[in-house]
């Protein structure tokens, strides 16, 4: 199979609804309190996997400057619905999405918006921290260089140095630069690609399970990572953890069986779900 | 359910039966293991050293160092080289040792006999440099002939019957005599590695074969390594999924089974019959081998491909990274050590290719060294083929070194492709 590695995300096998089938019903939407203004506006995205619909007429607003958690069980479309976000459903064979995203009111499908931009503006972050088996420093400078936004080494160097001060592993790395970012621990991998991602300065973070592969404490660090992150960038997180969407986020989405189902903030969604399987989902009844 | 029945105790002595069952197993495959392992090494151990046995007298040879006077009656001032002087060294080699000729010159024939063709060759060569050496006596270095070398190696000796060996009696008491007199020097045969090939042992060399064969090996690399991991690359990268490119993987796989004569074959029909190329040539030996080596670097180099992280290719991707620049920023680097070993694999298997040399006329007597890759060479694998058919006895133990040449040249050649790879090698 051709990039066989890059298989469909988590629970696409199972994707389509296999239950009984749900009634398209439009998500309940909190009327929640301004958070910010709308960064990444999704309406009626579907995504399908070589015609298996794994996705459905998602529509959904995404303010600036919040962190947005996207929960809800395994197979349930979270993890589709972030990669439509920078387009990286695009390297799946088979993948076709339709609907329409915008960012910053500008349609990222549309044909003139190349992917290899679009995802310079729109950072990930996944499950198992990926550094590229290069030293820390190079990890860091590869989209600088890639995108040719630093143009001396001494630029490179202070984009780097201010990257991972952002993403707070410049005191535990500072004095080895230039060894493996395969040797650190776990949570620092997971660190390293954060200031990965921020170095070329995107504008969306999306996070895709950042913390599921790491222990309590590395989890904790990264939570306060995204907190602070959240000042300067639109963060969007997919997370098993209901503690966590709880802690980090501020606005929540509740996906089941690729449908949107509940959206409001976190609080909101968290005290006071208007919807069954919302309430059951994250009082641990399935999932 | 019969669980009922099974008590505890039965449970245990179950477990423990079985356990012991499953460590019996587990000894008589490790067992087996040895055994194979043992088996090829002592079969490798039996090949080499039964090779090594046979050519190590091949690194040593004998040289006779005669004095010759130059008979201003016999040696030809004006054209040295068409002087006679086998003759007129063996007459006086005669004339020393005190032996009357027949009529026939019988005796005189014998004793040139005992030298190499180097002898007349290095004594022309003399009169040309300085004519004034004429009338005066000139001692004269030259190999022993094939025979005199492996009397005195002791592979030929009096026991032998007189009708079974080379040799006459009078030959090997002169022999015996021109030992004892200190004429005869034993020494590294430099000669093997120095000389081209030849029809007389003692002048024949593997210096055009190896420079051939090293000719050959570089026109494989430059053509085969590029062009088969390019393939392999655009193959596992870039082609879209479908039948034509199963049909086309199929086709790959196939062509690595494909019997190496079939590409001396084409190698014939396409390069020296359709495109003239020089017959013979490194060139199109290179070609052929480059041919046949391919399918096999395409393969290595798709399943190397394959074996990286998917989660590397989703970072660069991720990080806005091209297509081409996640490849060959990421994959293809980390697919290296992989790539490697396919082509080292390649290389030393396309070294000791045989069969398709054949076709394109490698297999010839073809004495001299190759300077470019348009020139007629021979290739390590055919000289060996070439002199294991020859009929003199010297031969044989030339071939065993040839071997010998062919396995160090191929040592040579993956250590240093191992080093390279161990520079590529990275950890993720």
């Amino acid at each position: 199979m051709k990039f066989n590695i890059f298989r469909a995300p988590d629970g696409v096998e199972g994707g389509a609804p296999a239950g009984p089938p749900v009634i398209a019903a439009p998500p309940v939407v909190h009327s929640s309190g301004p958070v910010g203004p709308t960064k990444i506006a999704a309406r009626d995205v579907s995504v399908f996997y070589n015609g298996k619909q794994a996705l459905y007429d998602v529509s959904l607003d995404i303010p600036d400057k919040t962190v947005t958690a996207l929960i809800g069980p395994s197979g349930c479309g979270k993890s589709t619905f972030l990669r439509t976000m920078n387009r990286m459903n695009d390297t799946i064979p088979g993948a076709k999405v339709i609907g329409r995203i915008e960012i910053d009111g500008e349609d990222i499908n549309a044909k003139a918006v190349d992917p290899v931009l679009l995802r310079a503006r729109v950072g990930m972050v996944f499950q198992k921290p990926n550094p590229f088996p290069k030293t820390i420093f190079e990890n860091v400078a590869y989209g600088p260089r890639i995108h040719g936004l630093a143009t001396s080494k001494s630029e490179l160097e202070s984009v780097v140095e201010a990257s991972l001060k952002r993403a707070g592993l410049w005191e535990e790395v500072a004095d080895r630069l230039h060894s493996p970012g395969t040797g650190l621990s776990g949570g620092q991998q997971q660190r390293l690609v954060i200031a990965r991602a921020i170095a070329v300065e995107p504008e969306v973070i999306l996070m895709d399970e950042p913390c599921s592969a790491l222990d309590p404490i590395a989890t904790a660090k990264i939570e306060e990572l995204i907190d602070e992150l959240r000042e300067r960038y639109c963060i969007v997180i997919v997370t098993h953890s209901m503690a966590q969407a709880a802690r980090v986020s501020q606005r929540t989405s509740f996906f089941h069986l690729g449908r949107l189902i509940e959206t409001g903030d976190t609080e909101d969604i968290f005290t006071n779900p208007r919807e069954r399987r919302t309430l059951d989902y994250i009082t641990g009844r399935f999932g | 359910m019969t669980d009922a029945t099974v008590t505890p105790a039965i449970r245990a002595e179950r477990l423990r039966a079985g356990l012991k069952r499953r460590y019996a197993r587990e000894g008589r495959f490790r067992l087996y293991g040895l055994l194979a392992i043992g088996v090829a090494v002592g079969f490798l151990l039996l090949l080499l050293g039964r090779i090594i046995e046979q050519g190590h007298t091949a690194f040593y040879t004998h040289t006779v160092t005669v004095p010759v006077y130059m008979d201003p009656a016999r040696v030809d001032r004006a054209y040295p080289q068409g002087t006679n002087f086998e003759l007129l060294v063996a007459e006086q080699q005669l004339a020393r040792l005190g032996v009357v000729d027949d009529a026939q010159s019988s005796k005189a024939t014998e004793m040139r006999g005992l030298f190499s063709s180097e002898l007349k060759f290095a004594s022309a060569a003399r009169i040309q440099n300085n004519p004034n050496l004429i009338g005066q006596t000139v001692p004269i270095a030259a190999p022993v002939s094939d025979d005199a070398d492996l009397y005195f190696k002791g592979e030929v000796s009096r026991a032998t019957p007189a009708d079974q060996r080379r040799l006459s009696d009078e030959q090997i008491a002169w022999l015996d005599r021109m030992k004892a007199s200190g004429l005869v020097t034993a020494h590294f045969n430099s000669g093997l590695f120095t000389r081209g090939d030849s029809t007389e042992p003692e002048l024949a060399g593997v210096l055009g074969a190896v420079v051939g064969s090293a000719l050959m090996l570089l026109v494989t690399a430059f053509v085969a390594i590029p062009l088969g991991v390019g393939a392999a690359l655009y193959l596992e990268e870039f082609a879209p999924r479908g039948r034509i490119t199963d049909l086309i993987e199929v086709n790959i796989n196939n062509l690595a089974a494909v019997p190496s004569i079939i590409y001396g074959l084409l190698g014939l029909a396409l390069f020296i019959n359709w495109m003239h190329l020089p017959r013979a040539s490194p060139l199109v030996g290179g070609l052929v081998l480059a041919l046949m080596a391919l399918p096999t670097i395409i393969i290595a180099t798709r399943s190397s491909l394959k074996a990286v992280p998917p989660s590397i290719r989703e970072a660069a991707l991720a990080m806005g990274a091209s297509k081409t620049q996640t490849v060959f920023h990421h994959t293809l680097p980390l697919a290296m050590p992989g790539v490697m070993t396919g082509a080292i694999i390649s290389m030393a298997h396309a070294l000791g290719e045989t069969a398709p040399l054949l076709l394109i006329g490698m297999v010839s007597f073809i004495p001299g060294i190759p300077h470019s890759f348009g020139e007629p060479t021979g290739a390590l694998p055919s000289l060996i083929y070439i002199w294991e058919n020859a009929s003199e006895r010297a031969f044989h133990e030339r071939t065993a070194a040839a071997i010998l040449v062919l396995l160090a040249f191929m040592i040579v050649m993956n250590a240093a492709a191992i080093f390279l790879r161990r520079r590529f090698e990275r950890r993720w």
